[in-house]
């Protein structure tokens, strides 16, 4: 009676708040068939077990000044066996069951498409086939997608939760993973491995699109792609040839904007507004110091703001901004930016308008 | 008879040299010799690394991080032990100096003076053991309380997220290294040695140097929140790489493990020696109480896990300190085989954290059930069953780590199977129950509490130990929930629930029964209520260590918090029961319970050498029922069965 009663309630508990999110991968539509094969037993052995501690309490309890004794039931050969076996049996049949999704979750079948995904604290990076490099994440829809993944300082994990799958991005090697997108929408990718302050807020936009409006935005991206590169291409050659120390300054107007620009775009990709304000690139994050004032701390510093800038992204540690504590930074900007876009990243921070 | 003084003078004439002449207040051990040769210590370790700097040439020569490191880590750490005199008749022995005769000069504890200094009783250090360990167990609540604060509402409030991030580290780690093992191993302490019939540990003064390492372990940990650049923040599980480049408060903390992990071996190995030579005769194993059954199998686990974690410590931090790449991707080094190495202790350490809890709700079940174990070979055989299993699962913390895939799936074979043994215990204790005469006292309130919350705690393990669920759910809250409902729902609980049953026994007094049934309610509840929502919003989608989260947890996670709250003044309650009732609660008696293990059957506080005789075991521990059943005789002094 009160093992029904127990059951009942656990089952409620259960069925009625709606534990997983819904799915949106066919990988996540296997994992909740597990997850339910793995609630169903899980409630009939909560219920036994609670069933049968408060009918003992119920049945058993005795008075505080009654000192006898219960019976001396040593055991029961027959009854140990079974609660051996059935368990084993149980917890067996779990494994059998995850075994075969987990093969299933891992094939990602004979046409997938192929994205590269580039980690680093505290921004995510995709790249899809002919070097289109995107910040949001595109997926089309009923086709796997398979992620090669690679880390550029310390591990980080890419989950989307409504499409279940999740795998760590380590330094070092490559892992793979491969979600089949089952609905369109907007999601968010977030990154679930401790990978210091900005942790917290290393996220990036997912969308899944029907495979035409896919292919749409590909060939959208493709075209924005080369003609950035190009762009980009044009600002470094016109640093360059401007050459010298003084590169910025006297390379005209024309190779500022151009750095500025690539420096706008890099400004969002490498994550600087995870931890930094600065109204130029719209955002208000506080763990480190409020990029508006990079010209007036750099006076501070008594360097000039060029130098002063470039200097705090490569070696952070140089100078500390009064109330901000050392060694919080990545050191690794130095390492992952190309030239041309730490250039471009100190003319937009110095306020060289990106137009 | 030879009085004590006539012993010295034979044992001076027998040595040839004469008794060890009375010290002066600064030269004699304690906290006035500590106080000087502490910062000595500190100097020579300072020196040291100034010399070598000089000498090699390196600027700056006064590099504080080293400096820090070596001699506030290591040396210092060192000279506060020998100027409390942990290390003074070793030094005296090897020195070939006169040692104090008596080799038990520091046993017993005649004032409250006494519990502050360095002393060899199993007693006294179990009592040490506890308190120190509380005083830990509400610094780490505390800092709970903090983030629990900050996480009541989505957004930023009161913390940056470094700070954060070095709470939810510390808080974890308080909780691991310096409350939970060590706790069970005071409450072993105490227990166990009187549980078999033994006068003492095997080896007491190295009972007490694993003791006063712990403060230096937790100090260490706390004292990171000073350090440049805050506590750290890498969690409890500190990975590579992101541990080598963090700022210097990680160093406290792959120091602080190093203490710690020194006290916890030296601890099992006591165990390990006085279990198996010092049982009293007639004790077989078989006829060992399950509290000493859990801790022979928690020792061997320590014994043998310990040192990994150690390793992996000094990797990490040689990574920073010393520019190693072992866990760097660069120069060859595997960012992969700090978890491994890590999760090789940390595993296990997940049994040594529950297998003693098994041991005393097994005592309590049986004592307030008024019946025998059901099935105590079964029993006894599952503890070996995990600590076997137990080193075969490590790599299930790593489902989504990018290991080799084919790892995946034995390893959770095993992880499966070992809910085999988990279970058998579960079961064993609910027929043990089943026709019973049931006292509901305090203990058995935290053992009963302590059984639903772990087949909880369980039973999420199977979630996780199933490949494709644990895929979604790892480093989620649902994580964050599992690990609560097994280390607080299970290790706490039975901490409580063994606190409550000695108590009597180690003081001599009743707590307050009132006080005690009202802190059992309401942590029970308040556990609940904290973390059961956490299984919910950890499936949905909020990851664990984050200070900002998404919107939608903002009601859900304002509940948790406030629940938290709750739980934590659900502490206070039981602080106050404990310090009142040992000051001035009604006297207890020698047997409250009517208990038949050995501890039981002697005086409450038991006397200073615990038995007057060795006693004679010719029984199991839980013949209840069973008429004129023994389990052992105790001759001389000790007191007779209360019970008739």
């Amino acid at each position: 009676m009160i093992a029904v009663v127990a059951a009942v309630i656990a089952s409620l508990v259960a069925v009625l708040i709606r534990w997983l999110p819904e799915s949106a991968s066919e990988e996540m539509d296997r994992i909740t068939f597990v997850y339910w094969f793995a609630t169903i037993i899980s409630i009939g052995i909560f219920a036994l077990v609670a069933a049968v501690i408060i009918e003992a309490v119920w049945a058993f309890r005795v008075q505080p000044d009654d000192d006898t004794d219960g019976p001396p039931i040593h055991g029961n050969t027959k009854l140990e066996i079974a609660w051996t076996i059935v368990p084993a049996i149980l917890v067996i049949s779990i494994g059998v069951v995850s075994a075969v999704v987990l093969s299933k979750n891992a094939n990602a079948g004979s046409d997938p498409l192929e994205v590269k995904v580039f980690a680093q604290q505290f921004a995510w990076k995709f790249e899809y086939p002919g070097k289109v490099q995107t910040e949001e994440l595109v997926m089309p829809l009923h086709r796997s997608v398979k992620f090669e993944m690679q880390s550029a300082d310390v591990i980080h994990s890419l989950w989307i939760p409504q499409m279940g799958q999740k795998q760590d991005v380590v330094p070092g090697i490559t892992t793979k993973i491969v979600i089949t997108p089952t609905r369109t929408g907007n999601f968010t990718l977030i990154c679930t491995e401790l990978c210091g302050l900005g942790h917290a807020t290393m996220r990036a936009p997912v969308r899944v699109l029907d495979q035409a409006a896919f292919k749409r935005w590909l060939d959208d991206q493709r075209a924005a792609g080369a003609g950035a590169a190009a762009g980009a291409g044009a600002a470094a050659g016109g640093g360059a040839a401007a050459g010298g120390a003084s590169g910025g300054q006297s390379g005209g107007g024309a190779a500022a904007a151009g750095d500025a620009a690539l420096g706008k775009t890099t400004f969002a990709s490498a994550g600087c507004g995870g931890c930094h304000t600065f109204k130029p690139a719209g955002t208000d994050a506080q763990v480190g110091p409020d990029l508006d004032n990079l010209v007036a701390d750099a006076k501070k510093a008594g360097e000039p703001a060029d130098q002063y800038i470039e200097q705090s992204i490569v070696d952070p540690g140089a100078v500390i901004v009064s109330g901000y504590q050392p060694g919080v930074m990545p050191t690794t900007f130095g390492k992952t930016l190309s030239p041309a876009e730490l250039s471009g990243l100190v003319a937009f921070l110095s306020g060289k308008e990106a137009n | 008879m030879t009085s004590t003084l006539d012993q010295h003078s034979q044992q001076d004439l027998q040595h040839g040299h004469p008794a060890p002449r009375r010290r002066g207040i600064f030269m004699r051990p304690g906290y006035l010799r500590a106080l000087w040769v502490t910062p000595l210590f500190f100097l020579i370790g300072m020196y040291i690394v100034v010399a070598i700097r000089a000498l090699a040439g390196w600027d700056p020569v006064y590099d504080w991080e080293y400096i820090v490191l070596i001699a506030g880590m290591v040396t210092a750490p060192i000279g506060f032990l020998l100027g409390i005199g942990a290390f003074d008749y070793w030094l005296y022995w090897i020195s070939g100096r006169p040692t104090l005769v008596d080799d038990h000069a520091n046993h017993g504890a005649y004032s409250w003076k006494d519990y502050f200094k360095v002393n060899t009783d199993h007693k006294v250090i179990g009592i040490q053991y506890l308190v120190t360990t509380f005083f830990f167990f509400t610094v780490g609540g505390f800092l709970a309380m903090l983030f629990r604060a900050e996480l009541a509402q989505p957004g930023m409030q009161f913390f940056d997220t470094q700070t954060f991030n070095g709470l939810v580290s510390a808080h974890a780690t308080l909780m691991i290294f310096v409350f939970i093992i060590p706790a069970f191993a005071g409450l072993a302490n105490f227990a166990l040695p009187l549980m078999i019939g033994a006068p003492d540990m095997a080896f007491p003064r190295l009972n007490a140097l694993s003791f006063w390492m712990l403060p230096v372990a937790g100090t260490l940990f706390l004292a990171s929140f000073l350090a440049p650049g805050g506590a750290f923040a890498t969690g409890w599980t500190s990975y590579a790489p992101l541990a080598s480049e963090q700022p210097f408060g990680q160093v406290f903390f792959n120091m602080g493990v190093q203490w710690a992990g020194a006290s916890s071996i030296a601890t099992a190995l006591n165990f390990l020696v006085t279990i198996i030579t010092m049982r009293a005769p007639g004790m077989t194993f078989w006829r060992m109480p399950l509290l000493v059954w859990a801790n022979f199998t928690t020792s061997l686990l320590v014994v043998i896990a310990t040192p990994f974690i150690a390793g992996s410590q000094f990797f990490v931090m040689f990574d920073r300190v010393m520019h190693t790449s072992f866990f760097t991707p660069d120069n060859g080094g595997y960012v992969l085989g700090y978890q491994h190495i890590f999760w090789f202790y940390s595993h296990p350490a997940v049994y040594i954290m529950v297998l003693p809890g098994f041991g005393i709700i097994s005592e309590i079940i049986s004592v307030f059930s008024r019946k025998p174990i059901f099935g105590y070979r079964l029993m006894a055989v599952s503890l070996i069953g995990i600590l076997v299993l137990a080193f075969s699962v490590w790599a299930h913390h790593m489902f989504v780590a990018g290991m080799a895939d084919w790892l995946r799936i034995p390893m959770m074979i095993s992880t499966l199977l070992i809910a085999v043994p988990t279970g058998i215990k579960v079961f064993s204790w609910l027929a043990t129950l089943w026709e019973g005469k049931i006292h509901l006292n305090t203990p058995m309130l935290f053992a009963l509490g302590f059984i639903s919350t772990f087949v909880i705690g369980g039973l999420s393990g199977v979630y996780l130990a199933a490949v494709p669920i644990d895929i979604h759910a790892s480093d989620t809250y649902f994580i964050v929930a599992h690990i609560h409902y097994v280390l607080f729902g299970g290790s706490v609980f039975t901490i409580f629930a063994g606190l409550y049953y000695w108590f009597p026994k180690m003081t001599g007094r009743m707590y307050d029964e009132r006080l005690g049934k009202l802190h059992f309610w309401t942590t029970f509840v308040a556990f609940n209520v904290t973390f059961f929502p956490m299984h919910w919003v950890g499936l949905d989608g909020m990851p664990r260590r984050v200070a900002d989260y998404a919107g939608t947890y903002g009601a859900l996670n304002m509940v948790i918090s406030i629940a938290s709250f709750v739980l934590g003044a659900s502490v206070v309650v039981f602080a106050y029961n404990m310090i009142t009732s040992w000051a001035r609660g009604p006297i207890a008696g020698s047997n409250p319970w009517r208990a038949m293990t050995i501890e039981w059957q002697v005086s409450s506080p038991p006397p200073v050498f615990n038995f007057d005789e060795i006693p004679q075991v010719v029984g199991g521990p839980y013949e209840y029922g069973v008429p004129g059943a023994r389990h052992a005789v105790l001759k001389g002094g000790a007191l007779q069965e209360a019970h008739t």
